[in-house]
């Protein structure tokens, strides 16, 4: 078989059971890979009213057909399971070696589900795959676990899949960690595998991918990848890695400034990538055979946490426990604080999202150091927030509350309804550092529909909406309309998202990197149709690659409508929507601008063929995409969803 | 021969990436996987450390040396040791023998396999031309060490001038 492994993993901790399945043709056709492949397998494996925490619930870890190959940035991997933050469908989406590593032991996925009597890590050794007691590397920041197992395994050129303290504790917005700093963040993947008393899975893998046409395999590469010598955008990432988005963001007004009530500061700099990479890089980090390497690996140099050193930070790492929470002056505190968040193993976005939140309820008086047990949760406050962030890894004291996540913090402290107005979620899961009303109409399209939830800038990556001025012309090319290519107009921004959200759910579950394809454009559909087609020797068009994704939409999309969350609850957060952004510099782009997200809802249904009263996907579109039984769960809940009980139902989360 | 190009690997410029490793191994063996890779990089997660190892083109090379069959043989024209299959026994000597680990056994043949530069192909060996980071390249030794020293020189100055603005 070229291409794809042909075999999915699945290890019940319970029982302690190892099967490996066989993946049919049709399956992979149908489902291509990765994200495609644990997208099914949630739907049909785990119930939508089931406890995300259940040893019965799933979580999948993905690759994909060109994962492990020479095409540009073939490491990632997608990790997905009925989200605990937001009761939902999630996933995320890691970068590193690990994924490359698994498929050549010979699989195209791995399954655990059941929970483990004690803490436990599955060592994968090609064909050998068993299950290892772990209570010894139970509680071990990732970095210390991974010397410990690899010392254990006596090899240490194996990679690894890991969770943090967090995830043992089950914070609902755990990380799941690749290769120690390569975080999937969101959706808290990590508190399900801790769940499970899963602490690792190690792997070796000693096989090979096959390539059906190796000839015409190395052409493409050889192209694509002179193609990104002289990418701007992938140069620029190489560079100073995407904290080369800080200076942009400020300047265009959505780098999030105090939980979002502002768009920009005149200390930005401080934290730019043009900066970091002259102060505290340490190191470029790649992932699996990446063309362009914007990962980081920074060392503190000065002040008290001299000497700190820690893979990363990214753009969306750095800016939540930075900028919003009001921290910009002394660098060093955003690089410590984003040590934090990847030690203790916590998606540093829902981390700073619901501690902006707090510190916004303290602001306003929702809650006083009573709630808190002590803490003063002032803007820019630095130290407390250093000291808050292992309390809600641990779940101690008033960090207890915000492990639970921005909207059950605010039912666990009887907050008011008007305190959500400052929890900036969507179906649960708070917004990550860009701001819509900067960046832009086409990102807050996608926040609101997104199939995971209020993330979702990597759902559609609409970054098109920002090429105008990189790639003049590609619009066109790509959406055959150059007018969307600025971030503040509504103009052809549903058929951006709609035509974005398919292309990435495909090259999701390819699991190639979509900063090859979308933050750059070195990599376009074609190209990716044409690798794919010398990997797998198959005969798939863009048309079909569209479909795929397409597919992939339609049925995490299904997941959520199943559990009642439909049209009413396609939204971003009211302050988007209702204030003006104010000025924070004097050379910002888009002060007084607001997000105008119901004029491009009906249209983008309208691209998606969704019902606009109930936004599920209509029988049609599903029959067509091959989904006759996600139709035939939908059929009886199309009324339900508009019975007047649900209406009156406020859901924030799950 | 002392004039031909040969391969040099910075660790201080590797990011850890293997796109090295992918286009080797799909090149030569027109599958992807490092265990057909000749050229490896040796990762330290914890401190973001990246080693690419290689081989070396050493001049007296241990691996012809040692090889009983003559199979591992000094091409003076390309100025690398090149294995010819044919004649290799498997025997592992030349893998034992080489400093730096660049010689491994080949999983199908069961032969030993080693850097051939990448022998007919156009754009030079494909390690050093997809290196993203410019930490492999290949270059006659005299260019490759004069960049060096200008490079090394100018680190020197800017952190002299650091130093006395600081």
């Amino acid at each position: 078989m070229y291409g794809w492994a042909g075999q999915r993993l699945r290890v019940d901790l319970t029982t302690g059971k190892i099967t490996k399945e066989p993946l049919s043709y049709e399956y992979r056709r149908k489902w291509m890979g990765g994200r495609g492949f644990n997208s099914d397998i949630i739907y049909n494996e785990v119930p939508p009213h089931l406890d995300p925490y259940d040893p019965r619930a799933r979580v999948c870890f993905g690759m994909g057909p060109v994962s492990g190959t020479a095409a540009p940035s073939t490491g990632r991997v997608t990790v997905s399971c009925k989200s605990p933050l937001t009761g939902g469908f999630g996933d995320s989406n890691m970068g590193g070696h690990w994924g490359a590593e698994v498929k050549y032991a010979g699989y195209d996925q791995i399954v655990v589900q059941g929970r483990a009597k004690h803490p436990v890590y599955i060592w994968i050794d090609d064909d050998k795959v068993e299950i290892r007691d772990a209570r010894h590397v139970w509680g071990k920041f990732p970095r210390e676990a991974d010397q410990m197992i690899k010392e254990e395994l006596g090899d240490e050129d194996i990679h690894m899949m890991m969770i943090g303290p967090a995830g043992e504790n089950m914070v609902r917005f755990a990380c799941t960690f690749n290769d120690v700093w390569r975080a999937a963040g969101r959706t808290g993947t990590g508190g399900v595998i801790g769940s499970k008393n899963l602490k690792a899975i190690a792997t070796r893998g000693s096989g090979t991918v096959k390539i059906a046409e190796p000839k015409k395999m190395m052409d493409i590469c050889n192209r694509l990848r002179q193609a990104f010598k002289t990418d701007p955008m992938g140069q620029g990432l190489y560079a100073i890695g995407s904290l080369a988005l800080i200076n942009v963001a400020n300047r265009d007004g959505w780098l999030p400034w105090k939980n979002m009530q502002g768009g920009a500061t005149p200390l930005a700099n401080n934290i730019s990538g043009e900066v970091h990479s002259q102060t505290v890089l340490k190191h470029r980090e790649g992932c699996y055979a990446c063309p362009i390497c914007c990962g980081r690996f920074t060392q503190i140099k000065d002040g008290k946490y001299a000497g700190e050193e820690f893979g990363g930070p990214e753009y969306e790492h750095a800016v939540p426990t930075g900028p919003r929470l009001g921290i910009i002056e002394d660098a060093n505190d955003v690089w410590h604080n984003a040590r934090l968040t990847n030690d203790y193993g916590m998606d540093g976005i829902e981390t700073g999202g619901v501690i902006s939140t707090a510190m916004e309820w303290y602001q306003r008086g929702f809650i006083t150091t009573k709630e808190t047990g002590g803490l003063e949760l002032e803007w820019g406050d630095a130290e407390t927030v250093s000291r808050l962030i292992p309390m809600i890894a641990r779940r101690e004291g008033f960090g207890a509350i915000l492990a639970e996540g921005g909207e059950r913090a605010a039912d666990k402290l009887g907050l008011p309804d008007e305190a959500r107005y400052y929890t900036l979620t969507t179906r649960g899961m708070t917004l990550p550092g860009d701001d819509p009303r900067g960046l832009g109409f086409g990102y807050g399209l996608s926040f609101s529909v997104g199939t995971r939830g209020g993330c979702d800038h990597l759902r559609s990556l609409c970054c098109l909406e920002l090429s105008g001025a990189l790639y003049p012309g590609l619009n066109t090319k790509i959406l055959g309309d150059e007018r969307g290519n600025k971030p503040i107009t509504t103009a052809n921004k549903p058929y951006m998202v709609f035509y974005e959200e398919n292309q990435k759910g495909t090259t999701d579950s390819l699991q190639v990197c979509c900063f090859t394809t979308h933050w750059s454009y070195a990599v376009l559909t074609p190209d990716q149709v044409e690798y794919l087609n010398a990997v797998t020797g198959l005969d798939f068009t863009e048309e079909e690659f569209q479909e795929i994704g397409e597919r992939i939409v339609n049925l995490e999309r299904a997941y959520w409508n199943r559990i009642m969350s439909g049209a009413r609850e396609d939204t971003v957060p009211e302050r988007f929507t209702t204030e003006p952004m104010p000025q924070g510099v004097e050379y910002q782009t888009n002060v007084g601008v607001v997000f105008p997200l119901n004029d491009m809802l009906k249209q983008y249904y309208k691209y998606r063929d969704w019902d606009p009263k109930t936004g599920f996907p209509t029988e049609r579109k599903l029959k067509q995409l091959g989904l006759e039984y996600v139709a035939k769960d939908l059929a009886p809940l199309r009324t339900k969803y508009l019975s007047e009980a649900e209406k009156k139902k406020k859901k924030y989360h799950y | 021969m002392s004039n031909c190009k040969v391969l040099m690997y910075n660790h201080e410029k590797c990011s850890g990436c293997r796109s090295c490793v992918v286009g080797c191994s799909l090149y030569h063996d027109g599958e992807c996987g490092k265990v057909v890779s000749r050229i490896a990089v040796v990762r330290n997660e914890r401190f973001g450390e990246s080693f690419p190892v290689g081989c070396d083109a050493c001049t007296d090379a241990p691996c012809v040396a040692v090889c009983p069959t003559g199979a591992c043989a000094m091409d003076c024209g390309a100025g690398i040791a090149k294995i010819d299959t044919e004649k290799c026994i498997g025997c592992k000597e030349c893998a034992m023998a080489c400093p730096f680990g660049a010689i491994n056994m080949h999983y199908k043949t069961g032969k030993a396999f080693k850097c051939d530069l990448c022998e007919g192909r156009e754009e030079g060996p494909v390690c050093a031309d997809w290196c993203p980071g410019g930490a492999i390249t290949y270059e006659t030794p005299d260019v490759s060490f004069k960049l060096k020293r200008r490079e090394k020189l100018t680190e020197r100055l800017k952190a002299a001038k650091v130093g006395e603005e600081g």
